[in-house]
């Protein structure tokens, strides 16, 4: 008797309820350079200085290869439509630990679950195909939306670097969370 | 000014130096030293020397080695890393490598000295560490040189077969004590 050797049952890791993970292609650049100068996006990043389409173009071709190192995607809508980004970055494999950075760009799809859906699937792929053991991430003190995503899929706060980042005229702490491996919630 | 700005009561921080090779070849291989840090492989002496002439201290990568202020003894190594000029923060780094120079009050001298120069030389706002947290001895230190407890990172670091909390702990400028 033969026995048929078959691959897991399950879809495709990339893709969650609402959301799938892409490689960044270069036709994204005029979004990105639209949402990455947008004050209302970047009020909690870390971007500080407008962006060019040019530097918009080389983030795109250092990033569209998806690796270990730079595990950065494009997030589109199960339809189709591109709405933001989000990446793992500077894993380290001793540590099997990444950073996790993630903004929804398109304003039209913030509170729909569409960013939990994107962090639930990231971290899935954090921990199922980068074999990761912890994913970390910081936050701005303030961005109480943004928290409560991350908390909601698991992320516990770790710390928090007193008047780390100087912006808009004013130091903010920086709130360090993180997710361990068996520590996602899907639900 | 009333003091020299890189001198404390037990050592002084200068520059690396090429002749300093041989100390820090033995520090970096030395398991006793390097189990406290994050430090994994073994190193060369071409790694170490190019380490040594990459460059003199600056702003982002303020690297210093620590001697006596007795008889001009390298202990030790340490720095301020990646300051940003907005955010006026820097990550420190410090090792003591000679044993005999640990618990004699050089370690918490060398840490008032280049926290002090941070502040009051690079002009920065904060100065953060992280530390295993089943180094006493060090946290007790920096507590004594004012850095607070900022909270945990778990499982941060594997290492020696295990994986390691770390500590993160910061100071703000008028903090030092």
């Amino acid at each position: 008797m033969t026995e048929v050797l078959s691959g897991p049952e399950t879809s495709s890791p990339f893709e969650g309820r609402l959301v799938r993970l892409r490689a960044r292609e270069p036709e994204d650049e005029p979004l990105l350079h639209r949402w990455f100068n947008d004050p209302e996006v970047t009020e909690y990043l870390a971007i500080r200085y407008p962006l060019s389409h040019h530097g918009e173009r080389e983030f795109i071709e250092k990033t569209s290869d998806v690796s270990y190192q730079t595990a950065s995607f494009a997030i589109e809508t199960l339809e189709g439509t591109m709405i933001g980004g989000c990446g793992l970055e500077n894993a380290s494999p001793e540590n099997r630990r990444s950073t996790l950075g993630i903004a929804i760009g398109d304003k039209a799809h913030w509170d729909g679950g569409y960013g939990t859906d994107a962090m639930r699937v990231l971290c899935r792929v954090g921990f199922e195909m980068l074999n990761l053991h912890r994913i970390e991430l910081e936050v701005y003190d303030g961005n109480e939306r943004a928290r409560h995503v991350y908390e909601k899929v698991g992320f516990r706060l770790e710390a928090t670097r007193r008047q780390a980042v100087y912006k808009h005229g004013r130091y903010l702490d920086v709130h360090l969370m993180g997710l361990l491996e068996g520590e996602l919630r899907l639900d | 000014m009333s003091r020299r700005t890189l001198e404390g009561d037990l050592v002084r921080l200068r520059a690396r130096e090429e002749s300093d090779l041989e100390f820090v070849y033995r520090w970096i291989n030395d398991w006793e030293t390097i189990k406290y840090l994050g430090q994994r492989y073994p190193r060369s002496r071409a790694f170490e020397r190019q380490w040594l002439t990459s460059g003199d201290p600056a702003y982002g990568n303020a690297a210093f080695i620590a001697e006596t202020l007795a008889d001009a003894r390298p202990i030790g190594w340490l720095g301020l890393h990646g300051a940003t000029p907005e955010n006026r923060c820097a990550d420190l780094g410090i090792a003591i490598g000679e044993h005999d120079f640990l618990g004699g009050g050089y370690g918490t001298d060398a840490m008032r000295t280049i926290c002090r120069f941070g502040f009051d030389m690079m002009n920065l706002n904060r100065i953060q560490l992280t530390v295993y947290d089943w180094n006493p001895r060090a946290i007790r230190c920096y507590e004594k040189v004012g850095f607070r407890h900022e909270g945990v990172i778990r499982d941060g670091i594997f290492k020696a077969g295990r994986w390691n909390n770390l500590v993160l702990m910061g100071l703000l400028r008028g903090e030092l004590q």
